[in-house]
């Protein structure tokens, strides 16, 4: 009798896993549906889709008064315009979350738009713009003990990398390698590698360079990053150029390359 | 005369030739056989070792014995014992040094619950290994019945917590109707305290005006005592009489009044005891949400994912990339 009572048990537990949750209203119910459909969207690499779903949750979030949903639609919508190449309508849609002071938006969604808007500077070259937005995210995040500190400590070392202060990069992406991997985060970890690579291969250590570079290539074939590895690869050439292997600089070139035009064709 | 025979030609040597093939072909034989016995293991070392199970169902002679999914020997020999059946196990010698003392056999299966059977065989703590038909300890394996027994044991405890929670879900339920019932009760006694209340305030008035007369006569009494000494004991007297009317009215007014505190006194704390009801039953239920939101399989319908894009300081390399 007792698998009997037994697969009862379980047939009753699994039961329970399948119930319903709660329903949220109809107008939550569009938001979170479009903002959703705006996630898979950028996951499938169709970011003028993803663009308008994030548009739609966002006159949605407005309309329903709900600061933290138009806040984190709004850095969304941010991400999308960037990878776009429309980098005003990026900084546009932050200007709310980050000059509105009577709207409710949390230190939270604030120092998020503050990392975008460093990443943003940062992306055009920059760096004392990016340098700025990321001290304001960074003391924001340390009142609140953020998950976004190893990408803040990134972004200043790549910000202090780009003035001409690789000491100071290779010390800040340290401190965010640490965080990274204390937070279980591989791909900050492989960003802030791939910026010690960097430094080092600035101050002229090419071995050094080398081996973080390709420790952030194998995180970022794990992650199966095409942009990321393609990255490293490039970086791994000019330190391998550096080292004085022209062999292996050649191979990472190349395959930089095949990677940038399997790209190409896909879009 | 009889003619001697002579063999032909073509059979000269004849039994040399023949003993030469019978060589070959024996030679060819046991080749074949020491090629199937070196192929069978039969030159390789093996080491026996056994054990006890009171049930061999599922073993059978020949199964592999295996050591982290690698075969070491095989089920060489079971035959009945005094408390069940004795299993031995042929190990191949050289694999015998990494089976230490305390090593002990278990029945598994190569996939888990469905597979080939095999005997595993997980090692011990011990320093020496085994020795030459050594017994060691046996492990049954389970079965589907043990498996779903042992997670029927383990989901009992989580069915529990849920039943808890319903429970709670329920008194708390009961507490918010009996503060309800109580609030109800005190707000229809409500217009019974107005009126009371309202009397209080009448009876207030009347004994002020009263005091106030009292007032006037003691007034008019000392103007006309010296004109009219005859009269003035009548009239002292009907005063004392007014005084005493207005200190009575007084202290039945003052009497009412507590009367009142009295009734109303109850109706204070049982709405205070109805909002401390109120307050707990909704701290209880705010704790028993706070715990459904915590039990499995509750918990995932409570999830809210956040929808926000993770935020990669990789997007600040994009255009640098772009520019080399």
């Amino acid at each position: 009798m007792k698998p009997p009572r037994a697969a009862l048990g379980l047939l009753l537990l699994l039961a329970g896993c399948g119930a319903p949750g709660p329903q949220p209203p109809a107008a939550q119910a569009r938001l979170a549906d479009a903002s959703q459909r705006g996630a898979s969207q950028v996951r499938a690499g169709d970011h003028a889709g993803a663009a308008r779903r994030y548009e739609e949750a966002l006159r949605i979030a407005r309309s329903l008064d709900d600061a933290d949903a138009e806040a984190v639609n709004s850095i969304n919508l941010s991400i999308v315009y960037q990878r776009m190449g429309r980098l005003a309508d990026a900084r546009a849609a932050l200007a709310p979350v980050l000059n509105d002071q009577r709207r409710a938006f949390s230190e939270t969604r604030r120092l998020q738009a503050e990392l975008r808007m460093a990443i943003m500077d940062l992306a055009a070259r920059d760096a004392g713009g990016a340098a700025s937005w990321a001290k304001r995210a960074r003391e924001r995040c340390q009142a609140l003990n953020c998950a976004q500190t190893a990408a803040i400590l990134n972004v200043q070392a790549q910000a202090a990398l780009e003035s001409g202060q690789p000491a100071e990069a290779i010390t800040l992406a340290n401190a965010a390698a640490d965080r990274a991997r204390s937070q279980d985060d591989p791909s900050e970890y492989a960003n802030a590698l791939r910026i010690v690579g960097r430094a080092r291969g600035a101050l002229g250590d090419a071995p050094a360079a080398v081996q973080a570079l390709e420790k952030a290539l194998e995180i970022d074939r794990e992650l199966a990053d095409p942009r990321k590895i393609m990255a490293d690869l490039l970086e791994l050439a000019h330190a391998s150029l550096a080292a004085g292997n022209k062999q292996a600089a050649r191979n990472y070139q190349e395959r930089a390359t095949a990677i940038n035009r399997a790209l190409r064709d896909e879009k | 005369m009889a003619k001697t025979f002579t063999p032909p030609v073509r059979f000269t040597r004849l039994v040399l030739k023949v003993n030469a093939f019978l060589l070959i072909a024996l030679l060819l034989v046991a080749a074949f056989v020491g090629l199937v016995a070196y192929k069978q293991g039969w030159f390789i070392p093996q080491t026996g070792i056994s054990f006890v199970t009171r049930n061999s169902l599922g073993i059978n002679k020949g199964m592999p014995v295996k050591l982290y999914g690698f075969t070491i020997g095989t089920v060489s020999e079971m035959r009945l014992a005094q408390n069940g059946v004795a299993v031995k196990l042929s190990i191949i010698s050289s694999y015998l040094e990494r089976l230490p003392r305390g090593s002990r056999a278990k029945f598994a299966r190569e996939s888990g619950v469905v597979g080939a059977s095999v005997i595993e065989i997980i090692p011990g703590r011990g320093e020496q290994p085994l020795a030459e038909d050594e017994y060691i300890d046996f492990e049954p394996g389970r079965g589907l019945s043990e498996i779903i027994d042992d997670f029927r044991r383990q989901a009992v405890p989580a069915f529990n917590e849920i039943k808890q929670v319903m429970s709670q879900f329920s008194r708390s339920g009961e507490e918010v109707s009996g503060a309800m019932i109580t609030l109800r009760r005190e707000m229809e006694r409500i217009p019974e305290t107005h009126r009371a209340v309202q009397k209080l305030l009448e009876s207030a008035t009347r004994a002020s005006e009263s005091a106030t007369r009292a007032s006037d006569s003691v007034a008019r009494v000392s103007g006309t005592v010296e004109q009219a000494v005859p009269a003035l004991f009548g009239k002292l007297a009907m005063t004392l009489d007014s005084i005493n009317g207005a200190a009575g009215e007084i202290q039945r007014t003052g009497s009412e009044a507590q009367d009142l505190l009295r009734r109303v006194r109850p109706v204070v704390e049982h709405g205070e005891n109805a909002a401390r009801d109120a307050g707990n039953a909704a701290r209880d239920a705010g704790e028993v949400i706070a715990a459904a939101k915590r039990v499995w399989p509750l918990r995932e319908s409570f999830k809210q994912p956040d929808a926000l894009l993770p935020i990669d300081s990789f997007e600040a390399y994009g255009l640098a990339l772009r520019q080399k």
